[in-house]
């Protein structure tokens, strides 16, 4: 490639006043040194403060900065997402708006994915956190992301990450999932690599997460789980669960019909009905497999189309004789 | 028609179902109150269902050169369907609702197009209110379980009064006998909901018992909404959720029976307990079942994994640092429906 990859660096604000200036200082800084075309996606979250209004005003100064802005709070991962759908970039940038992560690492990361990666993630080896409601749950959820996802990020939490345009504006993105969002990206099997990141203590504001996302960060997980690996073969996926029911129902269906064999009181009730009860969930369960496969063929998004964003193909032009 | 040229317009929509006031009492009452109003103004009417004597006076209006269209259905397809046919035929950038019996006084109309004001929908609820004991009990129970529900709360639903921005009805497809529920959905879109008094006219009286059917439909709504609100977007979490626990709920009395059957030697085979740990077990599988093949549903239908609107788009094109790639992007427009590219006050 002759020409410099234009990127865009986006930033979901949720009441960030404070911060959104001085960010945008440091981006315009930190990026503008390295001479290549840029632009700033800046997304209000539906802010109460004077974010969306500061935004504004950044926007009327520089045309490279554009504003997105919410009807209402939709959270961090729907704003990252809306930073995605309406920048242009090749490469994207993603980072928090609360000046905890440091726009002077965006060079390494333009750097990393010059060399081919399509995702690029931050590491804040030295995190600036609280130990216990920070630091111990993100240590536990990402080695459980790694575990269940097979994707082994060691800091998922870290928003400064990069991304090849191409290949995560096709990716979906719901619910709570900007956390997971390489591990979403896997059924692309895109390549990742990881770098260390600077980490500043909070300047502004207060942090508006706690504890009380790790609920949602499991059934999250689960979610991703079963749209990365059920999503593309239903049926094997539900005959599976049906393994364990039919096992256990012609193994109870058999005691109970042997139970009275020799004699006195006849067969045993409870354990026939529990047989009965199981094998015809097993039943069920494979009927919904069946109708899962068929929501599958008549659906428009199928992992498999996912290939095409990460592959890359060589060949001489020529055909031989 | 087009909306473009009819920024000033408001339009009207009247859908006719089973309980109408005659067209001839009705009409002169809207109009009055849309005169007031003094901007243009048209009258769509959808006839839900056959109602020959209702088409014809209206046909008649518009023989005389009244500002009115007249849709006619073949069948009854509820209140809400009438309404989304009637906004295909409306031109006006801010969309009136009325019902087709004199609910509110017709010179209410005017309020309730100034609380639209910067809001996008302005819903109306009648006050003071003429009612018996029952209707208020009916009403208060029917909003007091919609609010804990979906945790929105509103004065009064049932008054189909309503001034609404276009793009409201744009966005939210509503079908059956949703119509009542559009605030709430409006409300959970992003979209910005005012409330407004207005008089209740006097031949809004509807003392009579409604039939057992009425309250079922009425509790079926509220089911119907809390899952459109709530777990459309999500549905592993909401069945999985049950479906684990369930299970978990079986599990635990078999550890029991299991347990019993160790160290108290009490047969295992022959108690019915058997049989309803593995009915709660084998239930909470399907539970659970049922929640992955919604969430492959969405997965699959790329429109129902965005879950935000967007309000608008700001950038200025002609903002001093403009570099050269940028202005390639500037006066892009960004075919989304949801959003406005303020662009270009160049100098």
């Amino acid at each position: 490639m002759n020409r410099p990859p234009k990127i865009s660096v986006i930033v979901p604000f949720y009441n960030e006043e404070d911060s959104i200036g001085p960010m945008y200082a440091a981006i315009v800084a930190a990026v503008g040194a390295l001479q290549i075309p840029f632009e700033m996606v800046f997304v209000d979250d539906g802010s109460n403060d004077a974010t969306a209004l500061r935004g504004e005003e950044l926007a009327k100064c520089d045309a490279r900065v554009r504003l997105v802005k919410f009807r209402r709070n939709y959270g961090q991962t729907a704003a990252m997402a809306a930073g995605i759908e309406y920048a242009t970039g090749e490469i994207l940038v993603t980072m928090d708006g609360d000046l905890q992560n440091d726009p002077a690492d965006i060079e390494h990361f333009l750097a990393k994915m010059a060399e081919g990666y399509d995702i690029v993630v931050g590491w804040r080896y030295k995190r600036r956190d609280k130990l216990v409601s920070r630091k111990i749950p993100s240590k536990i959820a990402n080695w459980l992301i790694g575990k269940v996802t097979g994707v082994h990020i060691t800091d998922n939490g870290c928003s400064l990450k990069a991304f090849r345009g191409s290949l995560i504006k096709n990716i979906p993105l719901y619910s709570e999932m900007h956390r997971f969002i390489p591990a979403m990206a896997s059924i692309a099997g895109p390549r990742i690599a990881e770098i260390k990141v600077r980490h500043h203590a909070r300047q502004f504001g207060k942090s508006k997460y706690g504890l009380s996302r790790i609920y949602k960060v499991l059934l999250d997980l689960m979610v991703i789980k079963t749209v990365t690996s059920f999503t593309s073969r239903p049926l094997l996926w539900f005959s599976l669960l049906c393994l364990p029911l039919t096992l256990v129902g012609s193994v109870a269906l058999a005691a109970g019909l042997l139970a009275g064999m020799p004699g006195d009181g006849g067969m045993s009730l409870p354990l026939t009905g529990t047989g009965i009860i199981f094998l015809s969930a097993a039943v069920t369960l494979m009927a919904s497999g069946t109708l899962g496969e068929l929501i599958y063929r008549l659906g428009d998004v199928r992992p498999e189309d996912f290939a095409r964003l990460t592959m890359k193909s060589v060949n001489s032009g020529r055909t031989a004789k | 028609m087009t909306a473009d040229n009819n920024a000033a317009l408001v339009s009207v929509i009247v859908p006719v179902g089973d309980r109408q006031t005659p067209i001839a009492e009705l009409y002169p009452e809207y109009k009055s109150g849309l005169r007031l109003l003094d901007t243009p103004y048209e009258l769509i009417f959808v006839l839900d269902g056959p109602q020959p004597a209702a088409e014809s006076t209206l046909v008649q209006l518009v023989t005389e050169g009244e500002p009115v269209t007249v849709v006619s259905l073949t069948r009854y397809f509820g209140e809400a369907t009438a309404l989304m046919i009637g906004f295909e035929h409306a031109a006006g950038s801010v969309i009136i609702t009325l019902p087709a019996y004199l609910q509110v006084e017709g010179r209410e109309i005017g309020k309730l197009v100034a609380a639209l004001g910067d809001a996008d929908i302005a819903v109306g609820y009648r006050e003071p209110r003429a009612s018996s004991w029952l209707q208020r009990l009916r009403q208060r129970a029917f909003h007091g379980l919609l609010r804990i529900v979906t945790r929105l709360s509103f004065r009064d639903l049932g008054c189909n009064a309503r001034a609404l921005r276009r793009r409201v009805l744009e966005e939210i497809y509503l079908y059956g006998e949703q119509q009542r529920f559009l605030p709430l959905l409006a409300e959970r879109q992003g979209f910005r909901v005012s409330e407004v008094a207005l008089r209740q006219s006097k031949g809004d009286r509807h003392d009579d018992m409604y039939r057992p059917r009425t309250y079922t439909r009425g509790f079926l709504d509220i089911f119907n909404v809390f899952f459109l609100v709530r777990f459309t977007k999500k549905p592993l979490r909401f069945f999985g959720m049950i479906g684990v626990a369930t299970f978990s709920l079986g599990i635990i009395e078999l550890l029991y029976l299991v347990f019993e059957r160790i160290y108290f030697h009490s047969p295992l085979a022959d108690r019915p307990a058997l049989l309803l740990a593995s009915l709660l077990i084998v239930l909470g599988v399907q539970i659970f079942a049922l929640g992955l093949l919604g969430e492959l549903i969405i997965f699959t239908h790329a429109g129902g994994t965005k879950d935000y609107q967007v309000d608008r788009v700001i950038q200025y094109a002609g903002a001093v640092a403009a570099v050269a790639e940028s202005a390639d992007v500037a006066g892009k427009h960004f075919d989304n429906e949801n959003s406005a590219v303020i662009s270009s006050l160049s100098r």
